[in-house]
Parts: C-alpha cells; sequence; structure tokens
C-alpha cells in the first residue's frame, strides 16, 4: 500500500502552485493536509502525476475577521477551529463540529479548505459551509471568483472547482445575532464517518414565541449536503415546540433520499435523520432560551 | 446491490428498442467507455474509466445483450474488473409504451462489487451505481433526442 | 524532474538527513532511512493510529504525511521518551505498571498522543482523555487497562 510515482512541487508561492496546476489540467492535485488524498494515493485509488504541495506557500494560513465574518485560508488546519478566539467569539457551531470532523491526530494536518475542496458526501464542513451561507473563493490562474456554498458541492467528490483553480479561502459571513445552531451527528464509532448528520439552525421573534427563521442541512444522506427547504417552510410561523418540531422531522425524513450500504439502510437513515432534526431543533431552542 | 430505475423517452417504443441496443449508443453513454468492440453474438468488449473526483480505477470487461424479446426488454450483463476491483452487474430493461407516444424504460436488476473499491468505498457504491444509471440514460435520451432531429430533418 | 527528496530534520532532539523518493511516506523514512521502527506501521491511511508521532509538538499520522514534508521539522517518536539511560518516562512506566499493553504494536501511537495530551491538558479529565484516545485502535487490551495507564501518568505528571 504505497503510492504510484508521481511529480513532486512544493512551491513557494500560489502565483507558481497556479501555473503548475495550469500546465497540467488532467493530471494534477493539490495536496494539503493530506488527510483525505493521502489514504487514496496509499491504496491507489488515486493516482494523479502531478501533486502540489501547497504547505510551504506562506500566507495561506489564517482565520481573520472580515466585517462580521471569518474567512479561513487554505492552510488553515481543523484544530484551528478549537483554537482560534474568532471562532468562538463568532462562529461557535463550527468549533461545536471540531470533535465530529475527526479525530485530534488528523485535525493536526487536515485543512478546512481541503475538506470543503474535497467534498465527502459525509463530512460535516460542507454540510456546514451550506447551512451558514459560506463563500468558496476559487483562485485560477488568471482570476479569483467566490462562488456560494450552496452551488459549490456538485457530486460525490465533486465541487465546482475548475482543474487549474486552487480554494484559496472560505469565508463565512456572521449568521443572524438571533439564530442559534446546532450540530449533530450519528456514526458507528465516535470519530467514524457519519451515517446521518444534520446543522440545524433557529430563531424566534422577539414580540412573541413564533420561529422566524429556520435552517436544516443533512448530510450523509445524499452526494451532496442536503438543505430540506420544505421542512424548513413547515417551520416558520409556528410556535417553537415538539409539534412543530416533529412535522419538521417527519417532512425531512421523506425529502432526503439516502442509500443502502452494509452500515445502514435507507431506511434507518431516514428514520434517524427525523430524531436528529428534533433534538438539533431543541437544542438550538435551548440555546436560543439561555441567551 | 439492487438496481432500480424508470427513464421516460418521448418516442415510441420502435426507435427507443434500437437505440437501446445499438452498440454506438452504448459506448457513447456508457460513463467512462473508452473502447467497445464487437467479440461475438450481441457481445462486447470493453474498457472503461470510471470514478468520482479524485477516485478512479481502470477497468476491461464485457458488456452481453441476452434474451431478446425486441421490441419490449432484454437482459444487460456488465462483467469488468481492474486493479481497483471488480463489479459485475445484471439488469433487465423492459420497454412500455404509453399511450402518448412517450416509452418508459424500466431497469431491475443487480450488482456486486468487489476489491478495494467495494472495501473502502462500500458507503458510495449504491449512491454512485444510481447516479452513474441516471448519467448512462440522460445520455440515451439526448442521444434519443438527436436522432429524431436528424429523422425529421 | 527530480523523484528523490533530500529531507532535514531534528528527531529526538539528533539532527537527521536522508534522500528519500518523493513517494515515501514519512514513517517508512523513519523505519527504513533513519533506522528509527519504534513507530508501527498499521493501516497505512490515517484510521488505526499506530503510525502517531509528534510533529512541531503536534500528533500526527506519519503514514498520511510524505517524508518530503517533513523537511526542515523537529519530530518526536517513542525513541525519544525514555532518557538515555534507559529511565522510562512516567507514561511509559505508568503503562507498564497498569497493563496499558499487551503485544505492544498499537503502543507508541498511544505513548506518543498520550505525551500531547497530558503536555498541553494535564488535568485532562476522562471524557477528555477518551477524546484523544479515541483515535487509536488496540486489539489486545480492550482500552480499559490504557485508560487507567492514562489516568495514573497523568496524576504523576501533575504531583512531579
Amino acid at each position: 500500500m504505497k503510492p504510484a510515482r508521481f511529480e513532486y512541487y512544493d512551491p513557494r508561492n500560489l502565483q507558481e502552485a497556479l501555473e503548475i496546476l495550469h500546465a497540467h489540467p488532467d493530471d494534477g492535485k493539490i495536496l494539503a493536509g493530506g488527510q483525505s488524498l493521502m489514504p487514496l494515493l496509499n491504496m491507489r485509488l488515486a493516482r494523479p502525476k502531478i501533486i502540489v504541495d501547497i504547505n510551504r506557500i506562506e500566507g495561506l494560513n489564517y482565520v481573520k475577521a472580515t466585517g462580521t465574518g471569518v474567512a479561513i485560508g487554505a492552510n488553515a488546519r481543523q484544530r484551528a477551529l478549537q483554537t482560534e478566539r474568532l471562532i468562538g467569539e463568532r462562529l461557535v457551531v463550527l468549533r461545536e463540529a471540531g470533535s465530529f470532523i475527526a479525530h485530534p491526530q488528523i485535525c493536526s494536518r487536515g485543512t478546512i479548505c481541503g475538506s470543503l475542496a474535497h467534498a465527502d458526501p459525509a463530512a460535516e464542513l460542507p454540510a456546514l459551509a451550506v447551512a451558514l451561507d459560506a463563500e468558496l473563493v476559487a483562485t485560477g490562474p488568471n482570476a479569483a471568483r467566490a462562488i456560494p456554498a450552496g452551488g459549490f458541492f456538485q457530486s460525490y467528490f465533486t465541487t465546482a472547482l475548475q482543474p487549474d483553480e486552487i480554494l484559496t479561502e472560505a469565508r463565512f459571513p456572521a449568521p443572524p445575532e438571533d439564530m442559534a445552531w446546532s450540530i449533530l451527528e450519528v456514526s458507528r464509532r465516535h470519530g467514524d464517518f457519519a451515517l446521518v448528520g444534520i446543522v440545524a439552525g433557529l430563531a424566534v421573534e422577539r414580540e412573541r414565541p413564533v420561529i422566524n427563521r429556520a435552517r436544516l442541512v443533512y448530510f450523509g444522506v445524499g452526494a451532496t449536503p442536503m438543505r430540506v427547504n420544505a421542512a424548513e417552510a413547515l417551520l416558520i410561523g409556528q410556535a417553537p415546540g415538539e409539534d412543530a418540531f416533529d412535522a419538521a422531522a417527519q417532512v425531512a425524513g421523506q425529502e432526503i433520499d439516502p442509500s443502502n450500504d452494509i452500515h445502514a439502510t435507507a431506511e434507518y437513515r431516514r428514520a434517524v435523520a427525523a430524531t436528529l432534526t428534533r433534538r438539533a431543533l431543541r437544542a438550538a431552542m435551548e440555546k436560543l432560551k439561555a441567551n | 446491490m439492487k438496481i432500480e430505475g424508470r427513464f421516460i423517452f418521448p418516442a415510441s417504443i420502435q426507435p427507443v428498442w434500437e437505440l437501446l441496443i445499438d452498440p454506438q449508443s452504448l459506448q457513447a453513454c456508457t460513463p467512462g467507455c473508452k473502447s467497445l468492440s464487437e467479440i461475438g453474438n450481441d457481445e462486447f468488449e470493453a474498457t472503461l474509466e470510471i470514478g468520482v473526483g479524485p477516485i478512479k480505477g481502470t477497468f476491461g470487461g464485457k458488456i452481453l445483450m441476452r434474451e431478446k424479446n425486441p421490441p419490449f426488454s432484454y437482459s444487460l450483463v456488465v462483467e469488468g474488473s481492474g486493479a481497483v476491483g471488480f463489479v459485475r452487474g445484471e439488469g433487465k430493461l423492459t420497454l412500455e409504451q404509453s399511450e402518448d407516444d412517450k416509452t418508459a424504460v424500466l431497469v431491475a436488476g443487480d450488482a456486486q462489487v468487489g476489491g478495494l473499491i467495494a472495501g473502502v468505498g462500500q458507503r458510495l457504491l449504491e449512491g454512485v451505481a444510481k447516479q452513474m444509471m441516471g448519467q448512462f440514460f440522460r445520455c440515451l435520451q439526448s442521444q434519443l433526442g438527436t436522432r429524431l432531429a436528424k429523422s425529421a430533418g | 524532474m527530480a523523484t528523490t527528496r533530500t529531507i532535514k530534520l531534528r528527531v529526538n532532539g539528533a539532527d537527521y538527513e536522508g534522500t528519500a523518493e518523493v513517494r515515501k511516506t514519512l514513517v517508512d523514512f523513519l523505519r527504513e532511512d533513519l533506522g528509527l521502527t519504534g513507530t508501527n506501521v498499521g493501516c497505512e491511511h490515517g484510521v488505526c493510529g499506530a503510525c502517531t508521532i509528534l510533529m512541531n509538538g503536534e500528533t500526527v499520522r506519519s503514514c498520511i504525511m510524505l517524508a518530503a514534508q517533513a523537511d526542515g521539522a523537529e519530530l518526536m517518536t517513542v525513541e525519544g521518551l525514555a532518557k538515555p539511560s534507559g529511565e522510562l518516562h512516567p507514561i511509559q512506566e505508568a503503562f507498564r505498571e497498569k497493563h496499558g499493553l499487551q503485544c505492544g504494536f498499537c503502543t507508541p501511537g498511544f505513548l506518543m498522543t498520550t505525551y500531547e495530551l497530558l503536555s498541553k491538558h494535564p488535568d485532562a479529565d476522562e471524557e477528555e482523555i477518551k477524546e484523544w484516545l479515541s483515535g487509536h485502535l488496540c486489539r489486545c487490551t480492550g482500552y480499559q487497562d490504557i485508560l487507567e495507564s492514562v489516568k495514573l501518568a497523568a496524576s504523576r505528571l501533575r504531583n512531579s
């Protein structure tokens, strides 16, 4: 289980990395944290001829404030979600996702942008990006473009990135102040890939107990993170509580289209998605009450 | 794993049948099909390069058409193996014309996947298989569109 | 395009240099080129934890790193725990006392994670210990004795 041969570049600046990728449109792969790519290389499930290691490019490892939100650079490690003060202040749900994302030994190398670019259907960060309306900055040899998360994740391990583009930044706007968030996941063992997961957001009107904002994004249930608008719509205008949460949970369970595999049946995933919906909404509600 | 699907084609049963048994449309629409050559009666040798994202594998194998009952149904058997694993699928395709000059193609079958991709990629197999089947039939639908346009023009 | 790289790094306080194919993983480089065979190769895809070492103070999976990526880095492997005299590190001593190993294959990985955990969170409670150790698989012990070993090491290090 050793990688097949490849050419290895570890440029010191972004432009050089982009030029190398551009020169090898079908054969190049970016190596950042390597926690997803290296297993594929070791097992020879992926055999790119060119590896462009971006770890030595200065200025890509940051978590910084942008207006009221946070911008995360290509080389920022997943551990930063635990250690960066800004995350705790502005996007605490990203911190809560920490132990679901991976074990500490993986998070020390794995990058946030790398997880987004890899687009594993069972991953947490893509679902969080969709739930929080993040923008993903794709930098190519001539230009950079900001792609809304909703259109970024296209299929299994497939994003809107062109072969000669690098995901250089993930921008998370500050979520509405009155919204509370919860992330939950079920896996066979702690740290395993999610069988089903949910990112839920909830807001209630100031004057009266009526839900005015809801976000429900599921992962592990399809080729990409899945936002269930129908379930969100059911919540708006309702009193927050078991009746509304249950109705949303039932719709969510029906709307998702999970597959069967040896770990779980589609039926099981639907049932778990519904249960997690209720739990996540309750958890978000508790946070709202606490504030 | 089970393979199931239902795909609607905007034509009567005969042109849809002809499309489905045509090796050229099979080659054009089978995901990753690099080569397809007839080696016997309704038997083809094929090389497929398929994958999702960075995960790719080359499979060499056979495609067989069996139990032809024109224009109503036939069975398709696909066998392939490569460094990343092997696949064997068998499916029955049934054509049903509905009143308004539309034909539904129903797919019912089974696939076994083994080797490295099956071990490591277990959680993705069914979803990816569904997706590839969808790609295959959407491609055939557009091929039909092209054929009908040609014969009309 | 060169197919090999010269890698200079510091391991357990000593400077090393080696030349390896660019596709060589760090764990293979440590074992084969540097002769440091304490770190073990298990699953080779980052799941089992047997290959865990410290790089610049943080635990990493050396089986899913390229050796070239460690050029210029400061590493610690299991060989760096005991003193040159052979005196065991308190973590190793605790594992010995609490029978935290049987075949020992997973042990170097557990030791390195315990080292980082207790360096950064000396007051770690059982939940936090379990969280950190969850990235390691053991086929022999059933984990209880490993947990006890880490707790004992924590209390010894706190009191020293």
